[in-house]
């Protein structure tokens, strides 16, 4: 291993997560903290602490200068930017390069390229990959009038500098366009610095599913399977699972082929996912976007496949010939994973951060959790609300929800509000027993009767 | 402030941590907040009522020692160095390194002994190239730089002691 020394610039699970990849790798950790995340689990497994600034994640986790900084003064030779803050930011990249720093993912470039919607769009374009028809950016609501009236509604407007739901809407009519178009842009403006938005077709009973790939910089690009993350609330994902167990194998061959025709196109390097929607009326797949990073839900891929993906981003950023054959790679067996977050579904979802009094997580044969909760530990009010991931896998999809119903039941947290109460509702519905959902299912058909008792 | 969003109470918190309040109680409609410096204080009066906001970050700042939330952090970064009683610590803003004087040869910003104003520059601290000169924040005389030339420094890292003016 030619990486000696890495800095882990994230925090919470994923931070958990990179510094075992980087042990098992004999590579040592470095984590950066902010002043909130001292005591943290990735600070006591890390072999070096470095607290950076204060909690807020502007002068900390957000500050890439500070972050470079570190690793230069601590004797780092890579950094691994996790999922989230800086992982999607060429800036971050570019520092590393700059000063003879390895970065675990791919190259700023590409980064920038994939980033920003439009261009994506253009690149996936030309590749070959399926396009959910849309607009180039639109400027004003006449435009955008103009442009529904040409796709023909529901559409969908986005931001074309970012994602996570902001600066989204669907309109289902004029009306709807006059009245959330400049409120949309201006939460992009907010977000992500870029107004600028655009329009898509907006497709009923859509599935999201998306490919994990790993590419060698090189050219050669192999995927690990598809994951199905249809369950969503507010464009967030809450379930996701691999294999896309509805999807014929006919669908599913080209969904895979589509991805690495994309990502070898540019030479990718090391892990990406590209996104597409699943029309299951018309049993076509669309292009949505590429994220250039290491995702959240990336553990289901690793369970139905056997490879460690942290693991070989580091290997493939050491510049090893760590990518398997395409033949090498074989989906077995289902997997689901649940995001439990600290938050209150009885109070529109509030985050609620504070003190575990108790945790006490599900164990036993094709259970994963991936945490950095313990007893006692206290989960502060200035970041994501995720504590941790739920992964079950079993032989096929009904094992697997039957086995993530017992592990539900059985996920004992006390001292905050989470959301696993709403966890457990969704899974006993028998809807996603019979895998009838899609993008919209949840808000749409399961929360409105949700009941939470406040806690 | 009719909805106060999660940003609110972080300037909250902030605002407390930089203020030398020992304890800050707020009830509005919407929002009852107790903040303390004791990890033993209690809210003055306890209604089961609190607002959901409320309820956790007492949790994390009133009700239990919270060693990660930044006011504890403060305590147990100072134990690293005592300070004389009376004397005040100049602490890092952020990470990076720290310089005694503006430029290699240059002569050093203070000197212990050297009496100083409150908004005398006493050290630089240099990331990736951008250097930003720290005050002293308090008039006085310096009795101790804690930090060795060109070392890194973390945030709320201990740099240098003054000994207030009378």
């Amino acid at each position: 291993m030619t990486i000696k020394r890495t800095l882990v610039a994230n925090r919470g699970e994923i931070a958990v997560r990179v510094i075992r990849a980087a042990h098992a790798l004999g590579i040592e950790a470095v984590q950066v903290v902010s002043a909130a995340d001292r005591d943290s689990e990735a600070a006591r497994l890390a072999d070096r602490v470095v607290v950076i600034g204060p909690a807020q994640s502007k002068q900390s986790y957000l500050n890439a200068k500070l972050i470079v900084h570190a690793a230069l003064q601590t004797g780092c030779d890579a950094l691994h930017p996790g999922y989230g803050f800086l992982s999607e930011r060429a800036e971050l990249a570019t520092l590393c390069d700059e000063n003879g720093i390895t970065f675990v993912g791919p190259a700023a470039e590409t980064i920038d390229a994939l980033g920003d919607k439009l261009r994506s769009r253009a690149i996936a374009g030309a590749a070959g990959v399926p396009l959910v028809p849309g607009t180039d950016k639109i400027v004003s609501v006449s435009a955008a009038h103009n442009a529904a009236e040409t796709l023909g509604y529901p559409v969908l407007m986005k931001a074309s500098a970012g994602g996570g739901g902001r600066g989204m809407f669907v309109a289902r009519n004029a009306d709807v366009i006059t009245s959330s178009f400049d409120a949309a842009s201006n939460e992009a403006k907010e977000a992500f610095g870029d107004g600028t938005l655009y329009m898509e077709t907006y497709v009923e009973n859509a599935r999201h599913v998306e490919v994990q790939a790993v590419g060698d910089g090189r050219g050669r690009v192999v995927h690990f399977g598809e994951r199905d993350c249809s369950v969503q609330r507010r464009f967030q994902k809450v379930i996701e699972e691999a294999p896309c167990a509805l999807m014929p194998a006919k669908l599913r061959g080209e969904l895979h082929e589509a991805a690495v025709k994309l990502l070898s196109s540019m030479k990718y390097r090391n892990a990406g996912t590209v996104e597409f929607l699943y029309d299951v009326n018309r049993q076509a797949v669309y292009f949505i976007e590429v994220n250039t990073r290491i995702q959240v839900e990336h553990p289901v891929s690793e369970q139905v496949t056997g490879f460690d993906l942290v693991q070989m981003q580091f290997r493939i950023a050491a510049g090893e010939p760590a990518l398997p054959r395409q033949d090498q790679i074989k989906v077995g067996r289902h997997a689901i994973e649940c995001r439990i977050n600290a938050e209150d579904a009885s109070k529109n979802f509030m985050p609620s951060p504070g003190r575990i009094t108790r945790w006490a997580p599900p164990q036993g044969a094709g259970i994963r959790v991936d945490s950095h909760c313990r007893d006692g530990y206290l989960v502060p009010p200035y970041y994501d609300s995720m504590i941790a991931k739920l992964i079950v896998t079993a032989d096929d999809r009904p094992a697997c929800v039957e086995r993530l119903r017992a592990a539900l039941d059985h996920f004992e947290i006390d001292g905050l509000a989470t959301n696993l109460p709403l966890l457990r509702h969704i899974v006993a519905q028998s809807d996603f027993a019979a895998n009838k959902i899609h993008t919209r299912w949840l808000e749409q058909d399961v929360l409105p009767g949700f009941q939470q008792d406040p806690i | 402030m009719p909805n106060p969003t999660p940003a609110d109470i972080e300037n909250l918190i902030e605002l407390f941590n930089r203020s030398d309040w020992d304890e800050m109680h707020l009830k509005t409609d919407q929002l009852e907040i107790f903040l303390s410096n004791d990890a033993q204080a209690r809210r003055p009066s306890a209604p089961l009522v609190a607002a959901s906001v409320a309820a956790p970050l007492a949790l994390g700042t009133a009700t239990t020692p919270a060693p990660a939330a930044p006011v504890s952090a403060a305590a147990a970064a100072a134990a690293e160095t005592m300070i004389p009683p009376g004397m005040v610590a100049v602490r890092a803003p952020n990470l990076g390194t720290f310089y005694r004087a503006p430029k290699p040869g240059a002569p050093v910003y203070v000197e212990v002994g050297q009496a100083i104003e409150a908004d005398t520059e006493v050290c630089l601290i240099e990331v990736m190239k951008l250097f930003t000169p720290v005050k002293s924040g308090v008039k006085g005389t310096v009795r101790q730089i804690v930090v060795n030339d060109g070392s890194m420094i973390e945030y709320e890292q201990l740099l240098v002691i003054i000994e207030p003016a009378a």
